[in-house]
């Protein structure tokens, strides 16, 4: 039996004027393991993820999520086919509580559009509002603003929003950058957890991370596919440590 | 704990403002103030179009200069209704709302798809093109000089008939109508769609990422407050028994933006105090001073200076003062209106 594919990418091309930021990018990965795209700034990761998320047209090529074509269509679509996402620059709705922010999406998700009942008064998105923030253990901090929340909560509360739309696929660009030691042990801990529910793919520069939380590994650079593998063998590859490991830029 | 302290002083404050507005026409007169009866009148009137500019802008995050455009179609919806169909006070305030809401769905189809400051200019460049049409086109809107009626009748049944020309009627169907439309917003920035206009105003970005279609949210509160506009601009035409293209101009828009931020934008009475402060303030300068303007803006720069929430602001932070000796951190001050509004307190930090 062939095995599940979270997401599929075939030709896909993103040019900026004279500068190809993503140059006929095919990968095929595996669903039920966490996989990684790695590679040096300004290797085209995060724009490719721009491109699976509707947020940037591709000038070519397709994008499928679990088998189903998405090129082209609108982010808001995108998410409910199934594909959500976090950013490098952590996302969430600071003038809002966690609570709200958290209803907020769930209610996007279910697509709950009332103009005339009180978006508290739902008991069901209640419930499941305080099942994803226990899930992502911000319980405390539930009827606080976001904009009060520290560096690695806001993060948790972003992964909450990603969740609530219930992905098959979910997409963490640079999940712990900018976190201390401690905080990136606790996001490791809940990306770990949430991805043996759904599919992760992450992009990443830590690279004890990547080794510890990927099982499949693509490097990029200069907007293609450099090498593809386990991290065994990436690590062991020498031109992705001619091109990415011995650069000298790894470090942010 | 705090936080129900707050709720029930602003719930106090609410009942005391209601019934302020209800004992205005018995009182003011009794005290030899009746022409203040009209400026009231006006106040709840113009507030309207200051909330259609809140709406946008402290709910969504759309700064918008042509809310005078929908003013206008308010204005003449209801002035044309009057003097082609013979219509009375509903049948012609449903016509100007139905008029600017329309023109809400057309402009805004375009405008939504821009933000800050090309979403501001189009929305100045959509009301002077409507302005100078307006001007223009005399035989119809009567271009500068306006059109006028005399006063259509409010209550027509059974053999009685009152017409605005009776004060009472006036005033009251005045603050029925504006009191509906504050309950109307009121329950709508509550609800799940005023959660989508808070997520859009927060954050589009992330808003897109969790699924909210933020062009069409975005349109929708374009089209609310364009209806909202129109009522404002059907009223003040019978208010005045006339409609002047000379309404559709932007200063109208512009001071409506000042009204929203005096009074506290994101707030869902602070339109209504801003435009009351500072129709009261030119009402007693403009009579010693005709370049009352100069004042306005000092005043104006002023508030936002060292108020920069407005007028609601103030009343929020004094509240959370005065209530929350004792309570943890506040700095979500309990607020009376916005979504967010039941901050239960956090019993033992739980």
């Amino acid at each position: 039996m062939e095995p599940a594919i979270a997401l599929e990418t075939r030709g896909l091309t993103k040019r900026f004027g004279g500068l190809v930021a993503v140059d006929g990018v095919s990968f095929s990965l595996r669903s039920g393991r966490v996989n990684a795209i790695i590679g040096p700034n300004g290797a085209g990761k995060t724009t490719l993820f721009n491109l699976v998320t509707g947020e940037l047209r591709p000038d070519d090529g397709e994008v499928l999520a679990a088998g189903v074509p998405i090129t082209g269509l609108p982010p808001h679509r995108i998410v409910r086919e199934g594909v959500s996402r976090t950013l490098q620059i952590k996302s969430v709705f600071g003038g809002l509580t966690v609570a709200d922010n958290v209803r907020a999406a769930v209610m996007a998700h279910q697509g709950i559009r009332s103009a005339f009942r009180p978006a508290a008064s739902y008991r069901a998105v209640g419930e499941r509002v305080d099942a994803l923030i226990d899930e992502v253990g911000l319980a405390r901090h539930r009827d606080r603003k976001a904009s009060a929340l520290s560096y690695g909560d806001v993060a948790l509360l972003e992964l909450a929003l990603a969740l609530a739309a219930e992905p098959k696929l979910l997409l963490l660009d640079e999940p712990v950058c900018g976190m201390g030691p401690e905080e990136t042990e606790r996001a490791v801990a809940r990306i770990r957890a949430v991805a043996s529910k759904v599919d992760v793919v992450i992009i990443e520069h830590d690279m004890e991370v990547v080794f510890s939380l990927a099982s499949h590994i693509v490097v990029m650079a200069s907007g293609a596919i450099l090498a593809e593998g386990t991290p065994d063998e990436i690590s062991r590859d020498p031109r992705v440590q001619e091109a990415y490991l011995g650069a000298p830029e790894d470090d942010e | 704990m705090s936080g129900g302290a707050a709720a029930w002083i602003g719930r106090g404050g609410l009942a005391l403002l209601g019934a302020a507005l209800l004992a205005v026409p018995f009182v003011l007169p009794e005290l030899g103030y009746g022409f203040w009866v009209n400026i009231v009148t006006e106040i709840l009137i113009w507030s309207l179009l200051a909330a259609s500019v809140n709406l946008l802008f402290g709910y969504v995050g759309l700064l918008s200069f042509g809310q005078a455009l929908f003013f206008g179609f308010g204005m003449y919806g209801a002035t044309l209704a009057v003097i082609h169909w013979e219509a009375g006070f509903w049948t012609g305030l449903l016509a100007g709302t139905l008029a600017a809401t329309a023109m809400a769905a057309v402009a805004g189809a375009l405008a939504v798809r821009l933000t800050w400051h090309y979403f501001a200019i189009i929305t100045v460049v959509f009301s002077l093109i409507f302005y100078f049409a307006a001007m223009s086109n005399k035989t119809l809107t009567g271009g500068d000089d306006g059109l006028s009626f005399s006063a259509p009748a409010v209550f027509d049944m059974a053999g009685v008939t009152v017409t605005l020309a009776d004060p009472l009627a006036q005033y009251f169907s005045v603050l029925g109508v504006v009191a509906a439309c504050y309950a109307i917003m009121g329950v709508v920035v509550r609800s799940p769609l005023g959660l989508a206009f808070a997520a859009v105003r927060e954050n589009d970005r992330r808003a897109r990422l969790i699924g909210i279609d933020v062009y069409r949210t975005r349109l929708v509160a374009f089209v609310l407050a364009g209806a909202l506009a129109g009522v404002s601009g059907a009223l003040f035409a019978f208010f005045g028994r006339y409609a002047s293209a000379s309404y559709m101009v932007y200063h109208v828009s512009g001071e409506a933006v000042v009204w929203a931020i005096v009074g506290g934008i994101g707030t869902l009475l602070g339109p209504l105090f801003g435009t009351a402060l500072l129709i009261v303030f030119r009402e007693l300068v403009s009579t010693v001073w005709e370049n009352y303007l100069f004042a306005v803006g000092g005043l104006t720069v002023l508030v936002v200076m060292f108020a920069p929430l407005g007028l609601a602001g103030l009343w929020r932070g004094a509240l959370g003062r005065l209530t929350a000796p004792r309570a943890a951190p506040a700095e979500a001050p309990a607020d009376p209106v916005a979504p967010s509004a039941d901050a239960r307190a956090v019993p033992g930090g739980r």
